[in-house]
């Protein structure tokens, strides 16, 4: 139960509270970018959170297993090859270059799989697709990842990886789609001419920005209802 | 323009991408290597440089990491302070648990016996700017100081009665609470076992490490 | 051959003000919001990106001769990553409280769209000089607008600027300004006026032709 609770605030603060795009910033551009028409935001929405559950998935495998201080795959070959088994092996410099490999590849496998599941959606994304690859909130959730697979005695498993992106994804999804629901009705307003098009989309997303905030403080209270109904 | 020849050009691209792949790799090797020691330094002067403020007398080049299990079944890193002579002045436990807005990191000090509070220390938070942040001022800490261990501390509003009470931020109750839950529950979770360990006189200790 | 393309000279002034990354491009975004809750943040991670961008182009201009179409993004990307990652080493060696207060937006440098557009766009078209020029001149234009920004969210937000106190002690610090809604409504703000300017001359322009 305590494993159940953990994720449930994991993907509530990645969803909410911490809201990839209006608290950390992260997948702003396509943020600005595709979301005119609440359509094809929801669809781009639901493409980032496969896409990054894919990643995060990949990444996970390839920090707990390889990347960290004191990975267990390292390790056991540098003993093969006879070496001291007292050093600690640190690859986790090249934790970067592996992890925009794996992002380029699980956009590449999407992309596969859409076109051959989905071809008008796949039609309709063009070239908004491979360029997910360059969408920070993919790199972001490996990033917080990595920095859970640190300290040798708290280490992240699978679970909770995959519960951070696909929730990072799901907040991702939201506020797309509610930015495209707003500029919908954006498209009738008189928008003084100096703001139209991103100058007043990150006025709305301040404000959308503001009220994301209301939630900072429900972890405390989802932990206490949690920690009451699940004993 | 044939099939042999496009080959050809895909595997004359794959060589420079695989020389790169090496070169690179070589270069962020030898920047690892020149820099990894630095990094780990600053790491752990973060919590040792903060030591001797947490307990009075420390000398942090002395001072040992041990790992201790807690009641929670988890190892849990703590500090056992020496002075110069060697000699045991007190504790320092890390802990870290959710606040107001986001987790709060803090640095307990306690005692040599674990009986009271020495020094608070917030490595890390992101509390509400101007209100709940305020937590890691120095008046905010140093009510802390000096309360003891035996019962858990309780945050008040108005000026403490009581030994285990202490006087909450004004319009920071929460981020105060939260402070206050983070130290009970380490001590809660650290206090008997580090005792245990103490008394049998075979503590754990981190490969590499002192004693 | 190349009488048609930018010289270095060009290149240069071209980044700083008419193709600014921020304010013209509207590029690395993510960045801009996040760090810019202060002077320190946003000049070192100005630094880090200028860094990065410049060995990246002066890099991928040396290589350009070898660059085939299909697999050039993916020689782009390597070449930035591994600076990137030097960045983040240098910073953590040597600015630690920076590195963590900066934490993962350090490495997301290596997704800012600023740095492979240019390598696109430049680097691996034209000379060393050249590059080595469009670097310099993009990378002063999105320091330029990191420090607006991060003016404007300092001095509001804390009355402070680079730490220093410049508001008198009664300025309520307006907080909302160095959380992520202040980070929003200045960048929106502050497009706004940028575009204002660039019409008024615009128009001025055409009324005096």
């Amino acid at each position: 139960m305590e494993t159940l609770t953990t994720l449930i605030l994991i993907f509530i603060g990645a969803a909410l509270i911490n809201n990839f795009v209006l608290h950390y910033f992260v997948g702003i551009c396509p943020f600005l970018g595709v979301s005119r028409r609440v359509d094809t935001a929801f669809g781009m929405g639901c493409a980032v959170t496969f896409v990054i559950s894919v990643a995060a998935l990949l990444s996970w495998a390839f920090t707990y297993f390889i990347l960290r201080p004191g990975a267990p795959l390292p390790a056991w070959v540098w003993e093969a090859a006879g070496g001291n088994p007292e050093t600690q092996i640190d690859l986790s410099v090249l934790s970067y270059i592996i992890y925009i490999f794996v992002i380029a590849s699980s956009v590449q496998f999407v992309e596969m799989y859409v076109r051959k599941f989905f071809p008008p959606l796949y039609k309709s994304f063009g070239v908004f697709l491979p360029l997910i690859t360059t969408n920070c909130a993919i790199l972001f959730a490996c990033l917080e990842i990595m920095k859970h697979l640190q300290d040798p005695t708290k280490l992240w498993g699978l679970h909770e990886a995959l519960t951070l992106a696909f929730g990072g994804g799901v907040g991702f999804t939201l506020a797309i789609s509610l930015m495209a629901g707003i500029r919908e009705d954006l498209d009738m307003c008189d928008v003084p001419k100096p703001l139209r098009g991103a100058g007043i989309a990150l006025i709305v997303a301040g404000i959308m920005a503001m009220a994301f905030m209301g939630f900072t403080g429900v972890e405390q209270g989802v932990q206490t209802a949690l920690g009451s109904l699940l004993k | 323009m044939g099939q042999e020849s496009r080959r050809q050009g895909y595997i004359k691209q794959a060589w420079l991408v695989v020389l790169l792949a090496v070169l690179y790799g070589g270069g962020l090797a030898g920047v690892q290597r020149a820099l990894s020691d630095k990094i780990a330094e600053n790491k752990r002067n973060e919590t040792y440089d903060v030591i001797p403020a947490l307990v009075s007398g420390a000398d942090a080049a002395n001072t040992v990491e041990l790992r201790v299990t807690g009641k929670d079944g988890q190892e849990a890193r703590v500090y056992q302070v020496m002075d110069a002579a060697g000699g045991h002045v007190g504790w320092v436990l890390p802990a870290g648990g959710q606040g107001f807005a986001d987790r709060i990191e803090l640095l307990i000090g306690l005692d040599a016996g674990l009986s009271t509070i020495t020094g608070l220390y917030v490595l890390g938070q992101k509390e509400t700017p101007g209100l709940g942040d305020y937590i890691t001022g120095e008046s905010f800490r140093s009510r802390f100081q000096g309360k003891p261990t035996d019962t858990p501390l309780v945050v008040v509003q108005s000026d403490p009665t009581a030994d285990n009470e202490v006087r909450a931020l004004t319009g920071a109750t929460i981020s105060s609470a939260s402070v206050s839950g983070i130290v009970n529950a380490a001590i809660a979770n650290l206090k008997e076992p580090i005792q245990r360990q103490a008394a049998s006189g075979g503590a754990l200790v981190l490969p590499g490490g002192g004693e | 051959m190349a009488q048609d393309e930018p010289t270095a000279l060009e290149r240069f002034i071209n980044g700083v003000l008419p193709e600014n990354a921020v304010y013209r491009q509207l590029l690395g975004m993510c960045p801009t919001l996040a760090v810019t809750n202060g002077m320190k943040p946003a000049i070192t991670m100005a630094c880090a990106t200028a860094f990065a961008l410049i060995c990246a182009n002066i890099m991928i201009s040396l290589i350009r001769g070898l660059l085939k179409p299909h697999l050039r993004i993916l020689v782009f990307t390597l070449t930035i990553a591994t600076f990137v990652t030097i960045a983040d080493k240098l910073l953590a060696a040597y600015m630690y409280d920076m590195s963590k207060q900066l934490g993962p937006y350090v490495p997301l440098i290596i997704v800012n769209c600023v740095i492979i557009s240019r390598c696109e766009i430049c680097a691996s078209k034209q000379g060393l000089r050249v590059a080595a020029a469009d670097g310099i001149g993009m990378s002063l234009g999105f320091a330029l607008g990191l420090a607006s920004i991060a003016t404007v969210r300092e001095i509001l937000g804390s009355g402070t600027w680079f730490g220093l106190h410049v508001m008198p002690g009664s300025w309520p610090a307006w907080g909302i300004m160095v959380l992520p809604p202040g980070a929003f409504l200045t960048l929106g703000l502050l497009l706004g006026a940028a575009e204002w300017v660039v019409r008024k001359r615009a128009e001025r322009a055409k009324e005096g032709k």
